[in-house]
């Protein structure tokens, strides 16, 4: 039971420090202390949530995301700088790097101040894009606040997301709408699979360059629903990078203003709120997933027919080898992080968590059913027959979905082929009995026939017997 | 007066003593002379396991050692041992071989030479004698070589009454090259332990052809078992046994000594080869088996037809006996094409095949053409391997057809049969070499016979007036009158001492030069580890090249424990055994698949091969480059086997006449075709070879061309190691591209490569959908 009151000890440990899963140093890249000021609220729910916050510019030469090899901070945070160029503590490579050493980036983008040239770079790397020109934003006749831009139409008013898929986690979800001023739209592409919108546009807004003298747009960059205004993309080592639309949004004024959409009520933005989901996701606080225990053994040999003495354990548990038709069961605890502890993970009913068991190709697709809960965890199982073929297999758990962790465990385990000692004995088999039969006719009669050979020798007339010879 | 003292010990029992004692010795330093001539590796480079197979067999005799014959027996395949007390539980870390299928290694081997190093193990421990298993294992073939020399000795013996020739078969066996290719130290192959047996067994099967002893006939089916369990070539003897029976009865031979003899071997031996789980039900199952089966019954049913033919009388016999054999050939036949077609007697294997028709392994079997051994043989390797027997040997089939006694029909079958297998494979060479000692032997031995009395003949009819040497000429001529020359049975001998010393002279000379000869080709050719090079330096001095072993020590140092290794199946045993890592092929090539599977991996371009790579879980590519050092036995002169082999599989994907220039040339430089130049083979080959030349100059020495100035770009891996000599190059493969991007984008990035922008856009604007 170590690992249960280990794993308590992490639950407490989070409980005390209450912050996200990988750390809580939080470099925030801001050009103007001015610039720091409109954001005051923002600073603090997130230092309230237990952030360490070292706010730097990224003319000082002094920054580096990096010392000795390792990452200086946790998570990043770029604010718009009006700069053409980040300069050379964040040039794209070293962005890349860090998400590659598994650091979080949230980039925010503005309308009014045009995009570094690092980071649109970075963001081609990743397939996500910005429109070509410096202005544009994203435009919505329909649904624009009133109050504050009943003009240029350019503050959206939107719903918080719905989930992504039927079987997505939607950890952007609740009441309430988002007002989202001077917003850059983001097109992402269509081939990467690390990519998710976090909040999309309307179907009736378009992306549009107010600066363009033409009455008329023509092959706007993007329209409707294509749009995304928040969007994430989490690589493959689960490091996250969100770019987030409209930095304005998330500026003290926005987060307690007052919108009123088009033919609506007056309401409070959920902005803060959403500001707060965004960045608990992107600084993993929330989607964590962690395995736990990830053993497999015979299903003949269980937990109580070995006792609880752990030397019996070891031996049954997890070997590295198995035998072609084995009935084997496969144990794999998930928890889940959400905000400050873990909870044991609850698969929606639309989705599943499956094993494979597979060399080359699965042999077997399984479905993990949940088989007990702990207070922090939930163990799936799933009990099956090894396949009639041996070599070098592997029990997969390759979990990736939206939203969350990529989980892909994979244990090696070698399946023989049975032994010369393991096929039933020769009586066992009733078709064997004639050969058997056989067998010892011809030995009794062998060694009858050898008897009456030698005692029936003939008597040999004593006169002449020897000379016969 | 020395003479005189010796007289006592040259005549009557004393004499026959002195004799026997001294023909030990000879044998024993015969044995000492074999031993002897086979350790120029040792001495030259060190106790090491050479080539490839040894390897496997080597890592499996630690195996067997450790573990005990029963893991040994349920071997699937491993890389090494915790402990023996229980046989499954912690044994069994990873599997070594054929990634990830595994080879159940137990039950595909031959174990009798892992098992015989075994026992000699565990004897010499016995006698408080711990001795390395891997001396062992170096030193097996040598000192099986002989018991090899000893064995053509007992077997020459039998041929013929000159107690000389047995002696002289046993030298040549002990030091004739064509045996010495396959048993210098540290050559652990089957064949080390596999030509002692073949030669013992038909030592035992003639012993028991001639006294019809059901004795000599068990043990000729014990030894046949241990041959069985020993080597492939056992089918040999399954087939020469049977023929060598059925040659005897169209003679008109048959006797009831043959009958015993081959019954017992037979039976006896059928059972013997069926406990190998390797053989199991072949013998039963198999084409090439069925000739001893058939034989079997033939023998029986000639058995049957004495047995008849002495109760029947001569007039309805014969019609009886003609009814008999149309009927039994008629039903044989037709259950034998029936089997055969409904597949319980499995058709005749691909190697087998190639036998007969030389060029049907390349056109349907690349795998196996594609090995060197498996190559026709070219005259000069005839008289390389075995010098001055190689003229000597008709002569001795000729003085067997002399005689011609039941056991020299056993040598002219034998000699014509491994005659035209020699010609059609290289390696099979090895059956023939000992049939060529026998008959030299017993050639040469006449040629000394005759010529090395020092006493003149004196004639049968010796008049014990002492007259007879006069008139030698005049008996003759009576002799001639009187009948025949063939069986006037004259006395033969040479008169004038100067021709019996050129005679003898030149003999020696001969044999001198043989001796010479053999440990030169012994010590230029065949002792070579080939795990490590030689070479000279300017001053003459010699200069190790050790990359091989270098490249693998660096895996086994450097890479994690299951890291898996893809490289071309030649050097999988070496990796298990030197690097102890898994492969994914290797020299058991069981699966033709898979090989080819590697094959294709090799020969396509990065984009296709990479997935193939992940597929098999592939950790690193190791590969081996001799354009630096001019090491003509490297991967890309190996290539176009990896090409055929995989277009055997992949046609449509793979085609060998791509690989070649328009003008149909295999080249690497600047003219070769985009799909060789694209191929990771040749991109991992060259990849940074530049480097090491001014601009423009790289130069590949062993296709002696010059390459392209700009060298092949690798996205999808990157350079681990690279040895000293540049022969063994070791790839790792780059997972996938962190944030999702394919490996070129990401490369051309890390350059500092910025991407453009995409142009406008052309066609319909895709839509996410999701």
């Amino acid at each position: 039971m170590r690992w249960l009151l280990s794993l308590t000890f992490i639950a407490l440990l989070g409980l005390v420090q209450a912050l996200s899963s990988s750390g809580s140093r939080l470099l925030v890249v801001v050009e103007e202390a001015a610039e720091k000021a409109k954001y005051s609220t923002f600073w603090k729910d997130l230092e309230e949530r237990g952030y360490k916050l070292t706010f730097d510019s990224p003319k000082n030469d002094k920054l580096s995301l990096f010392q000795h090899g390792e990452r200086s901070f946790d998570h990043i945070l770029l604010l718009p700088a009006k700069s053409k160029g980040l300069g050379p503590a964040l040039t794209p490579n070293l962005l890349l790097q860090f998400i590659n050493k598994d650091g979080n980036i949230l980039l925010t983008v503005s309308a009014d101040a045009p995009t570094p040239t690092a980071i649109s770079s970075l963001l081609l790397e990743l397939d996500i894009h910005l429109p070509p020109d410096r202005n544009s934003l994203v435009v919505d006749h329909f649904n624009y606040d009133t109050t504050s831009a009943s003009e240029k139409h350019d503050v959206l008013i939107l719903t918080r997301s719905s989930p992504l898929r039927s079987d997505a986690r939607n950890f952007f979800g609740g009441d309430g709408t988002l007002a989202f001023p001077r917003a850059v739209a983001q097109e992402l592409g269509n081939t990467s699979p690390l990519l998710a919108p976090i909040l999309r546009a309307k179907s009736t807004a378009y992306s549009y360059n107010p600066k363009d003298e033409v009455e008329t747009v023509e092959d706007p960059f993007a329209v409707g629903e294509q749009i995304a205004l928040v969007s994430s993309m989490q690589a493959r080592n689960s490091a996250r990078f969100t770019v987030f639309g409209s930095a304005e949004a998330l500026e003290d004024k926005w987060f307690d203003a007052k919108v009123k959409p088009v033919g609506g009520k007056d309401s409070k933005t959920a902005n803060r709120e959403f500001a707060k989901q965004v960045t608990a996701w992107t600084f993993k606080e929330l989607g964590v997933l962690k395995v736990g225990r990830v053993e497999h053994h015979l299903s003949s040999i269980s937990e109580g027919s070995s006792g609880n003495d752990s030397v019996a354990q070891l031996g049954y548990l997890n070997p590295t080898i198995y035998r072609v038709k084995n009935d084997v069961t496969f144990n794999i605890e998930f928890s889940e992080y959400s905000y400050d502890h873990l909870v044991p993970l609850k698969i929606d009913p639309a989705d599943a968590l499956q094993l494979e068991f597979t060399m080359l190709s699965p042999f077997h697709r399984l479905d993990l059913v949940p088989i007990s809960t702990t207070a922090n965890s939930t163990i799936f199982s799933s009990t099956f027959k090894l396949p009639d073929q041996h070599g070098i297999f592997s029990f997969r758990v390759n979990y990736k979905r939206p939203f969350l962790t990529n989980v892909d465990v994979k244990r090696e385990v070698t399946v023989r082929h049975f032994a010369h000692d393991e096929w039933p004995r020769s009586w066992e088999i009733s078709a064997g009995w004639v050969w058997i039969a056989g067998v010892w006719i011809t030995v009794i009669g062998w060694v009858a026939f050898v008897g009456i050979w030698l005692w029936s020798e003939p008597a040999y007339d004593q006169s002449k017997g020897k000379k016969m010879q | 007066m020395v003479a005189a003292a010796l007289e006592p010990f040259l005549k009557g029992d004393t004499g026959r003593n002195t004799r026997g004692l001294l023909r030990l010795i000879i044998l024993c330093t015969i044995a000492g002379a074999a031993v002897a001539s086979r350790l120029f590796s040792v001495i030259r480079f060190e106790s090491i396991i050479h080539e490839f197979d040894p390897w496997f067999n080597f890592r499996a005799t630690k195996y067997l050692v450790q573990n005990g014959f029963y893991s040994f027996w349920d071997w699937f395949d491993d890389k090494d041992v915790l402990d023996n007390g229980d046989r499954w539980r912690l044994m069994h870390r990873e599997l070594g071989t054929w990634h990830p299928l595994g080879r159940v290694t137990g039950g595909t081997l031959y174990p009798g030479l892992m098992v015989t190093s075994g026992i000699i193990y565990h004897i010499l421990r016995l006698l408080s004698m711990p001795v390395d298993i891997r001396n062992i294992c170096v030193l097996l073939a040598p000192g099986f070589s002989g018991l090899t020399a000893f064995a053509s000795y007992l077997i020459t013996s039998e041929m013929t009454t000159s107690p000389s020739a047995g002696l002289l078969a046993a030298a040549f066996m002990g030091i004739t090259p064509g045996y010495i290719s396959r048993s210098v130290a540290g050559s652990y192959d089957n064949e080390a332990i596999a030509i002692f047996l073949l030669v013992f067994t038909f030592y035992l099967w003639i012993k028991a052809v001639k006294n019809g002893s059901a004795m000599w006939g068990a043990l000729t089916a014990l030894f046949y078992g241990y041959m069985v369990s020993a080597w492939g070539g056992y089918v040999f003897i399954t087939n020469l046994l049977p023929l060598h029976a059925f040659v005897l009865i169209c003679m008109g031979r048959y006797s009831p000594r043959l009958y015993v003899s081959y019954s017992t071997w037979f039976a006896l031996g059928t059972l013997a080869s069926m406990q190998i789980p390797f053989v199991g039900f072949l013998p039963i199952r198999s084409s090439e088996h069925m000739s001893a089966l058939g034989v079997f019954g033939l023998v029986q049913l000639v058995a049957f037809v004495e047995f008849v033919r002495q109760q029947v009388p001569n007039k309805q016999f014969q019609t009886l006996l003609r009814g008999l054999i149309l009927v039994i050939f008629a039903v044989s036949m037709g259950a034998l094409v029936l089997l055969t077609v409904s597949g319980v007697i499995a058709p005749w294997s691909g190697r087998f095949y190639s036998l007969w028709d030389t060029g049907y392994a390349k056109i349907h079997i690349p795998i196996i053409a594609s090995v060197s051994e498996h190559q026709p043989t070219a005259w000069p390797a005839f008289f390389f391997d075995l010098n001055l027997m190689i003229w000597l040997f008709p002569a001795g089939v000729y003085m067997c057809f002399q005689q011609l006694k039941d056991e020299h029909v056993f040598v002219v079958i034998y000699a014509v049969l491994a005659s035209y297998f020699a010609g059609v494979m290289v390696r099979l060479m090895l059956t023939l070499t000992p049939v060529v000692c026998i008959a030299a032997a017993l050639a040469l031995s006449s040629i000394l016979d005759t010529y090395l009395v020092a006493d003149n003949p004196t004639p049968k009819e010796a008049r014990p007036n002492g007259q007879a040497t006069g008139d030698v000429v005049k008996n003759a001529a009576d002799y001639i009158k009187d009948s025949l020359r063939s069986t006037r049975n004259p006395v033969l001998g040479i008169y004038s001492y100067i021709s019996k010393a050129s005679v003898v002279g030149a003999v020696t000379t001969y044999l001198l030069l043989f001796v010479l000869h053999c440990t030169w080709v012994t010590s230029n050719a065949y002792s070579s580890p080939s795990v490590v090079l030689a070479s000279k330096l300017p001053d003459g001095s010699q200069h190790i090249i050790d990359d091989y072993r270098e490249a693998y020590y660096w895996l086994r140092q450097n890479t994690a424990e299951k890291a898996k290794i893809m490289s071309w199946w030649d050097y999988g045993y070496q990796i298990g055994g030197m690097a102890d890592r898994p492969t994914l092929v290797d020299n058991n090539t069981w699966n033709n698949t898979h090989i080819a599977t590697v094959g294709k991996a090799m020969s396509s371009r990065e984009e296709v091969s990479y997935p193939i790579l992940r597929q098999h879980d592939v950790d690193y590519v190791l590969i081996v480059f001799g354009g630096l050092l001019g090491y003509s036995g490297d991967d890309i002169n190996k290539f176009l086997w990896m090409v055929r082999i995989s277009e055997g599989i992949w046609p449509e994907e793979i085609n060998e006449r791509n690989y070649f220039t328009a003008r149909g040339e295999y080249r690497v430089d600047d003219e070769a075709t985009p799909t060789m130049r694209n191929s990771l083979m040749y991109k991992m080959s060259y990849y940074n070879y530049n480097a090491l030349f001014p601009a423009g100059q790289a130069q590949d020495r062993v296709r002696g061309s010059k390459l392209p100035a700009e060298g092949p770009q690798l996205s999808t891996m990157e350079e681990a190691f690279t040895s000293e000599n540049w022969i063994i190059r070791i790839y790792k493969v780059k997972d996938l591209d962190n944030v999702g991007r394919d490996h070129t984008s990401a490369v051309a990035f890390d350059k500092g490569n910025k991407k453009k922008k995409t142009a406008k856009r052309r066609g319909a604007r895709v839509l996410r959908v999701e």
